[in-house]
């Protein structure tokens, strides 16, 4: 079956854009995680994550984020989302995962 | 309590590969209902957060659970159940928080461990209406 999660990182002088479409569920969930721990594990840097195209996250995605952030800041960097859709902002706001995460 | 109209029911393998598939038959049925975007988007993740607990937890003596819909005028009814009875109680520990936070914020009535025949429940109810079983 297809992935339904694409996910494409861009190396700038001082930070790793890391552009998410598609859904993060339970069937992505482990594609992701690789993904987004293999960009900090290479590259100790911030991130930038461009969630424009991402369409739906639930408690599997929000936990891998969570894991991720604590990981980059071990490294003393840090993790910035940005165009976060309504729906997927909402979810942030209601777990208060908006307080954790720099959000644009 | 208001009559059930219609009634649909899915049957769910414990796999992760087709929670998709409930999302999909709930935005569905939440569309044609008249719900409004945010609304949906909120019981679509309700509802994969009930099967991504059915599929991290598995069952040893059951192949399925299932997801039945129950239509009505005003408010749409959820229940999951399974013929793996242990699994009743299904949000039990504390790394449920985050999930069923976001259940019960989304959702106007969630039953867990009900004393009943079924595992869990969860409505719906457009605004205005009672989302209890009134």
């Amino acid at each position: 079956m297809p992935s339904e999660l694409i996910i494409r990182e861009e190396l700038s002088r001082d930070y790793l854009k890391v552009s998410i479409t598609g859904d993060i569920d339970i069937y992505t969930a482990q594609e992701f995680k690789e993904k987004l721990y293999g960009f900090i594990d290479t590259y100790n840097i911030d991130l930038k994550i461009d969630c424009l195209g991402l369409n739906y996250i639930d408690s599997t995605g929000l936990g891998i984020f969570v894991e991720a952030l604590k990981k980059t800041k071990l490294f003393g960097k840090d993790i910035q989302l940005e165009n976060l859709k309504d729906n997927i902002r909402k979810l942030f706001i209601i777990t208060g995962l908006n307080k954790l995460f720099i959000i644009k | 309590m208001e009559s059930i109209t219609d009634k649909i029911v899915l049957i769910m393998p414990f796999k992760a590969d087709y929670v998709s598939v409930a999302r999909l038959t709930v935005s569905g049925i939440a569309s044609r209902m008249g719900f409004d975007i945010e609304t949906i988007e909120d019981i679509k993740v309700s509802v994969a957060e009930v099967c991504n607990r059915f599929v991290g937890a598995g069952s040893k003596s059951a192949d399925s659970f299932k997801i039945v819909f129950n239509i009505s005028a005003g408010k749409l009814i959820i229940i999951f159940d399974s013929q793996d009875k242990t699994l009743k109680c299904i949000f039990n520990d504390s790394d449920d928080g985050i999930s069923l936070s976001i259940i019960n914020a989304f959702m106007d009535n969630v039953e867990l461990c009900p004393d009943n025949s079924y595992i869990l429940s969860m409505t719906k109810a457009f605004e205005g209406i009672s989302g209890n079983g009134e």
